[in-house]
């Protein structure tokens, strides 16, 4: 008779010396982990619920600002350089890290500054409707009452300016788009498009085919220019204007447009007929935009008085940042470390939000990162559950805004019911239902 | 010199080497970028379903990516035997006479290892029939007398944790989620202890409890009492759950299914009855013996699929939990009522009369025509009767036997489960361990309302909304359209409103039986003849029987023989005035 009984032995489950580690012995028959499924999924409860008690993004508001914010640069190559400027004509460059002033000019320009940006140099250009372009050294410009390095003067009054990736050349719009050079008082070109009576609201250089350029006007167009050949190439009218425009960092071909109809879309500049996404979301017009510098995600600020960041190719359900004191954002920035956010508002402050509501500022250590990622992986993991996907979707939104978007909804559903009956009582075929893509652009010209 | 000449001698390879493609990006990357070689997928390129029928791509993709997940996860999984370290026990017979029942316990302790060895225990104890509960890692044991005399102690190293005198009746034991708290059932209610024996509840809404059972996963105690109410108490919030009423009196049998939390009860009048907490009523009841169930046990080890239950008809019985039609095996024990317990590799122990034995898995669960007992693997006579309680210690070979005069452990070569797993249950874990599992599995606690008889049903595949139907349009693939833009009666028949009772009106078949098309039916409609009656049956529900309905049904019935008659003698010949002088 062979006989055999089962001891452990305690050498290798206890640790050999005082202070070891305790070895651990794994056996992964699903038999020995009874409701391994359901325990996953408490963990994945707990992980959105956690997700959700520490969503505290608000990490600062910049003062200084006497009147509303209307713009806002951040210095390329640093993280913590942003510029911001206001409607009393104010500017003010912030440290965002040690939140502290780098450069205050109460009287920058008369009126209102409206556009700011810096150059690969490290200089500062701010325009305003007072027809002037103003080029500041801020590091070397202390005191009081700081003065401009140069002037340059137009004709008309500046809506924006924006400066050339690597050469000495900026644009600014007003009616027309303008090329500067830094070392010269006159503009180098004029850029317009034939037939455009419209103003100029924003200009921006695409930042890796560097001489290529967008407009958005008044007639609610999209312009392309090219300074090489000193002409417009290609121009798109939508249905509404739009507000603001950012190109993508990592994909050239893709533009984004903060829209007057709530909505934001990215273009791939090939293909103008028809944007590649529609963002909704907003529930009043959008009045700025950012990309991230990963090109994932991005941040709008519209005149609902919300920040709103989302990821790029998901036209819904964006992360929502509000507070009550923040008015109509005018601004919005991701800084060029992607971890934080700016918005510039109508109460005249710059806030610092985080762009991930519950990340931990500070040292976090590896067993903490892998225990972040393992939350992370299990809520992606169970968001179809439908308690686990309603903690990760829930956000709390002002009532105002909450209201706006109950009322947005039923109207869009009585449109739809309407156009719905509408084709239903015409003869068969004579109307088609135009998918939501293509009823944006009206026309695109060459 | 003699290099030099070597040199010149040497064989030069015929061609260059293979010129490769240089990718200087490429090249300056990879060093920073690639993965480990031990972490490459070399060789593990699995099937996974690739989900072509799915049109809209970003799905698709994420689909795809998610099975091959799956699938090489899976794989990956098989390798992880490696982990398995430790043998389990054996006991073998090497002649042809040899019976492994045949070996007494001192032959076994003989064998045995000299750790193992110190299994065989007799606890020589006064005061009653003893009871008895192992931790769920197996270090460590709880005692308890009917008389009052309650223990608790680290049965490997001989630590005793707490003993207490309660002075009165106690009916059975239990350790909470480990040895630091455990709760006994008293005369009168249930109490909880901590692990120094200090009283810390005394649980009055658990009446003359007789069985205490604790699920670990979801924080429960459950107890049932001679009145017979099952009470679950969430021990970690301190909340009464639930009080279920049995309506079968007292009750003396219960047992817990380790994988999926449902509470198996054994009544007096032979029923077997399944409880989770949402349900007022039981989710299974049969009927699984002719006199009182004495004892019931779900078998871990396949996953609670086989129950053995044993009745004081003096049968034991082994059942499928997935199909209740019949026992899947029964036999008879010597002695009357028995108990029956599994151990954690699917071994059966039955104690009747003054003996204990132990079968083995695979026989036990083999139908068998008659009633014979499967094959005996071991057999260990106590004379000290009743035996009242049988427990296997988890991760080892021993069986505890709690009788009149105390308990004995004896060994059972091959029935321990060799390899736990140290996130499960760790033997060897020291207190900071046992501190932040406590922890954990707080946070991991399962709600009680997610116990169900199949616990694979969180996580899998939502059934179909109700709210949407699909259809389709000349030969275009099915799309779902959205409840809101269905017709009305669409909209009525997905809520289930739509009334689709229909009586067949046997009137719509033609005398040949085939079906008549609707306008056919409509030109043969004697307007106003029977109709209203017919209205009248196809208000009442069919499955109502009415002594009006059946009249009504029944004079309809003799219209439509009469109608056949008549159809029989052709079509009925216009009246003449001639008629009356017909004769008869």
């Amino acid at each position: 008779m062979k006989i055999k009984v089962l001891q452990h032995d305690p050498a290798v489950h206890l640790p050999q010396r005082p202070g070891d580690p305790t070895p651990t012995s794994r056996n992964l028959d699903p038999l020995m982990h009874p409701f391994a499924r359901a325990r996953e999924r408490t963990r994945a409860l707990n992980a959105a619920k956690m997700d959700r008690m520490f969503a505290k993004p608000f990490i600062d508001s910049l003062e200084g600002h006497v009147d509303a914010v209307e713009v806002m640069a951040k210095q390329p190559g640093s993280l913590t350089t942003v510029a911001s400027g206001s409607w009393d004509g104010g500017m003010i460059v912030h440290h965002l890290a040690r939140r502290s002033r780098l450069l205050h000019v109460p009287q920058a320009h008369k009126g209102k500054v409206s556009g700011i940006c810096f150059s690969r140099e490290g200089c500062l250009f701010s325009c305003g409707v007072d027809r002037t372009v103003k080029l500041w050294n801020f590091e070397s410009s202390q005191g009081e009452n700081p003065q401009p390095a140069a002037v340059f003067t137009g004709k008309s009054a500046f809506n924006f300016i924006d400066h050339h990736n690597s050469d000495p050349l900026f644009a600014t719009a007003s009616n027309l788009v303008q090329i500067w050079d830094e070392t010269k008082s006159l503009p180098v070109s004029n850029l317009t498009f034939p037939t455009s009576t419209e103003t100029i609201n924003s200009v921006r250089f695409n930042l890796s085919e560097t001489s290529v350029l967008a407009s958005i006007g008044s007639d609610r167009t999209f312009t392309l220019y090219d300074i090489r050949t000193g002409k417009a190439e290609r121009r798109v009218v939508m249905q509404m204007s739009s507000n603001a425009l950012s190109w993508s960092p990592t994909f050239p071909t893709t533009v984004l447009l903060a829209s007057e109809d709530h909505n934001l879309y990215t273009f791939d500049i090939r293909h103008l007929a028809t944007p590649t996404q529609i963002y909704k979301g907003h529930v009043a017009a959008v009045m700025a935009c950012d990309w991230a510098p990963t090109g994932l995600e991005f941040v709008s600020g519209g005149w609902d008085r919300t920040v709103r960041i989302w990821s790029e190719g998901r036209g819904h359900s964006p992360e929502v940042y509000h507070t009550k004191r923040m008015q109509r954002v005018s601004s919005a920035l991701f800084t060029s470390d992607a971890r934080f956010v700016l918005s510039g508002s109508d109460d005249g402050n710059v806030r610092i939000w985080k762009a991930k509501a519950a990340e931990r500022l500070g040292i976090v250590t590896a067993r903490e990162r892998a225990a972040i990622e393992y939350r992370e992986s299990l809520k992606d993991r169970w968001k179809m559950d439908s308690e686990v996907g309603r903690v990760v979707r829930s956000r709390h939104i002002p009532r105002p805004v909450y209201q706006a978007s109950k009322l947005k909804r039923t109207m869009l559903e009585a449109q739809r019911v309407k156009e719905e009956r509408r084709r239903k009582h015409t003869r068969a075929g004579e109307d088609k239902p135009k998918a939501e893509r293509k009823k944006l652009v009206v026309v695109e010209q060459m | 010199m003699d290099a030099l000449i070597q040199k010149a001698d040497a064989l030069q390879p015929k061609q260059k080497k293979r010129k490769t493609f240089h990718n200087p990006t490429h090249e300056s990357v990879k060093k920073h970028t690639a993965i480990p070689k031990s972490l490459q997928l070399n060789g593990l390129e699995v099937e996974a379903p690739q989900h072509k029928h799915i049109a809209n791509k970003k799905l698709r993709a994420e689909l795809t990516r998610n099975a091959t997940h799956t699938a090489r996860t899976k794989a990956l999984l098989q390798d992880a035997e490696l982990l398995l370290t430790e043998d389990a026990g054996l006991m073998q017979t090497e002649g042809a006479l040899e019976r492994t029942w045949r070996v007494p316990q001192t032959e076994i302790e003989e064998g045995a290892g000299q750790d193992a060895a110190r299994g065989r225990r007799e606890w020589k104890l006064d005061g009653g029939p003893y009871r008895s509960r192992y931790t769920r890692n197996g270090r460590h044991l709880a005692i308890v007398g009917s008389n009052g005399h309650a223990s608790t102690f680290d049965w490997q190293t001989g630590t005793l944790h707490a003993e207490l005198q309660l002075q009165e009746t106690c009916r059975d034991i239990t350790f909470l989620h480990d040895h630091s708290h455990f709760a006994v059932a008293q005369k009168k209610y249930v109490f909880i202890y901590d692990r120094d024996g200090v009283e810390l509840h005394c649980l009055k809404a658990h009446i003359e409890p007789t069985r205490l059972e604790f699920l670990p996963y979801h924080w429960l105690l459950a107890s049932i009492g001679n009145a017979g109410y099952l009470k679950y108490q969430d021990t970690s919030t301190g909340q009464l759950l639930v009080e279920h009423r049995t309506k079968f009196g007292a009750c003396s049998a219960m047992t817990q299914n380790l994988h999926n939390a449902v509470i198996h009860l054994g009544h007096q009048n032979g029923c077997v009855t399944l409880w989770t907490p949402n349900l007022p009523h039981p989710a299974v009841q049969l009927l699984a013996h002719l006199g009182p169930v004495a004892s019931v046990s779900v078998d871990a080890s396949t996953g609670g699929r086989y129950m053995a239950t044993a009745g004081r008809d003096s049968t034991v019985k082994v059942w499928d939990c997935r199909n209740w039609k019949g026992a899947v095996r029964e036999w008879s024990a010597r002695g009357g009522a028995a108990e029956v317990e599994w151990s954690g590799r699917g071994a059966l122990a039955v104690a009747s009369g003054g003996s204990v034995n132990v079968y083995t898995a695979p026989t036990i669960q083999q139908p068998m025509i008659g009633n014979t007992q499967p094959p005996l693997y071991l057999t260990h006579p106590i004379p000290h009767r009743p035996l009242v309680s049988l427990r296997f210690a988890p991760f080892q070979d021993v069986l505890t036997i709690g009788h009149a005069a105390g308990l004995s452990s004896i060994l059972v070569p091959g029935v321990g489960e060799p390899n736990f797993d140290s996130t499960e249950a760790d033997p060897f874990e020291n207190r900071k361990a046992r501190r932040e599992k406590e922890v954990k599995a707080l946070l991991d606690k399962i709600q009680p309302d997610m116990i169900m008889l199949d616990p694979e049903l969180i996580g899998s595949l939502a059934p179909p909304p109700k709210l949407s139907t699909t259809t389709t349009f000349d030969g275009k693939p099915p799309q779902a359209i959205p409840f809101a833009r269905l017709p009305r009666l669409d909209r009525l028949r997905v809520q289930g409103k739509a009334d689709e009772t229909e009586v067949v009106d046997p009137d719509d078949t033609a005398p040949d039986g085939r079906k008549l098309a609707p306008e056919e039916k409509e030109r043969k409609k004697m307007r106003g003849k029977g109709k209203s009656l017919k209205r009248f049956l196809r208000k009442q529900r069919k499955n109502v029987i009415d002594p009006t309905a059946v009249a009504i049904r029944a004079k309809l019935e003799k219209q439509r023989e009469e109608r056949k008659v008549r159809a029989k003698d052709g079509p009925p010949r216009k009246a003449s005035a001639l008629d009356r002088f017909a004769s008869g």
